[in-house]
């Protein structure tokens, strides 16, 4: 399992970072979101459309790549935790082989 | 996949909100129900949410010189069953909505519609299918992750298809166009979080078989292999 998964990540990993370098390669690369190139892909195709209904609350840019690291944070930091624990419990298993459990 | 706050028209918002809605009440009743029924599996739940709010916040660069983000509801709904995910995939959108203004509170239907709904439902119906034509179970995983995530954006160019036909082509000219925005940023990063989620079920294998043994919706493959 443990060499499997080594590579899968390696293989995920290299992946992210091929991208990043072919793609970077690319004229006028940015890296935009699709989101925002699909909003845009709107306004081409019905350019009298308003948007009727806009954010209660914008974070300032700043901020908001606070809000997104914590995003993050939050769901790896609970994975995290997970994966941690049940490593642990197997150890603690296996230490104590008698345990009837 | 998150269509922006106000660009759906308000027909279009109410009519997303309201096919959403059923499957979120039922997603409430069934994640209740299995907190209260196996509360030994609350963790793994959590990890799987965790999952999903980690995988969507990261804007991965693709092939193409744009970004996107995995949508991570795969794993939940390999390992529950695509009916919980609805309700974890709700939690992760409002999230990004309220806090980090990314989606929106008028298109939160058709969004949970697309990531929390049809995305779960493909990945489950194609694990499912995938180990009925007994194909390795690592390789069943990844195409549902991978068929998932690709579910998820197809039919937010759907939706955007239906809002916003094209004047001349229509619906269909429409949707290839808004699919050909997502496609060769999504293809690879599928491809990404189709990897991730074969890392995480392996590890549940090796070290999770006693939840996994617990759950109603799983395939018996994932469990009778598991090495305890």
């Amino acid at each position: 399992m443990k060499a499997r998964n080594s590579w899968l990540l390696a293989l995920a990993v290299a992946f992210i970072l091929a991208s990043v370098l072919v793609g970077s390669r690319r004229e006028g690369a940015e890296f935009a979101g699709t989101d925002g190139q699909a909003m845009a892909a709107v306004a081409t195709l019905n350019p009298d459309y308003q948007p009727w209904f806009d954010f209660i609350w914008e974070p300032p840019p700043e901020v908001a790549s606070g809000l997104f690291a914590l995003q993050a944070a939050l769901g790896a930091g609970v994975l995290g935790y997970y994966l941690g624990f049940k490593r642990g419990q197997r150890q603690g298993q296996r230490k104590r082989p008698d345990a009837g459990d | 996949m998150h269509i922006t706050e106000g660009f759906l028209p308000p027909l279009h918002a109410a009519a997303w909100t309201a096919v959403s809605l059923p499957f979120v009440a039922v997603s409430v009743y069934r994640v209740n129900r299995l907190m209260r029924e196996k509360p030994e599996i609350k963790l793994l739940l959590a990890a799987s949410g965790a999952f999903a709010f980690v995988i969507s916040a990261l804007k991965l660069p693709s092939i193409t010189g744009s970004c996107s983000h995995a949508t991570g509801t795969g794993l939940g709904a390999i390992l529950f069953g695509p009916s919980v995910m609805a309700l974890l995939g709700t939690i992760v959108l409002a999230f990004q909505t309220l806090l980090l203004a990314h989606g929106g509170i008028t298109t939160l239907g058709a969004n949970v519609f697309s990531m929390a709904i049809v995305g779960p439902w493909v990945a489950y119906a194609v694990l499912r299918g995938a180990q009925g034509l007994r194909a390795p179970l690592a390789f069943s995983v990844f195409l549902a992750a991978m068929l998932g995530d690709w579910a998820t954006y197809l039919t937010t160019a759907g939706q955007l298809a239906l809002a916003f036909p094209d004047p001349t082509s229509g619906i269909a000219g429409s949707f290839l166009k808004f699919a050909s925005v997502f496609a060769p940023t999504q293809l690879p990063l599928a491809v990404i979080e189709g990897l991730l989620t074969v890392v995480i079920v392996n590890f549940l294998r090796e070290y999770s078989s006693e939840e996994l043994r617990n759950l109603r919706f799983l395939p018996k493959t994932l469990v009778s292999e598991a090495r305890l």
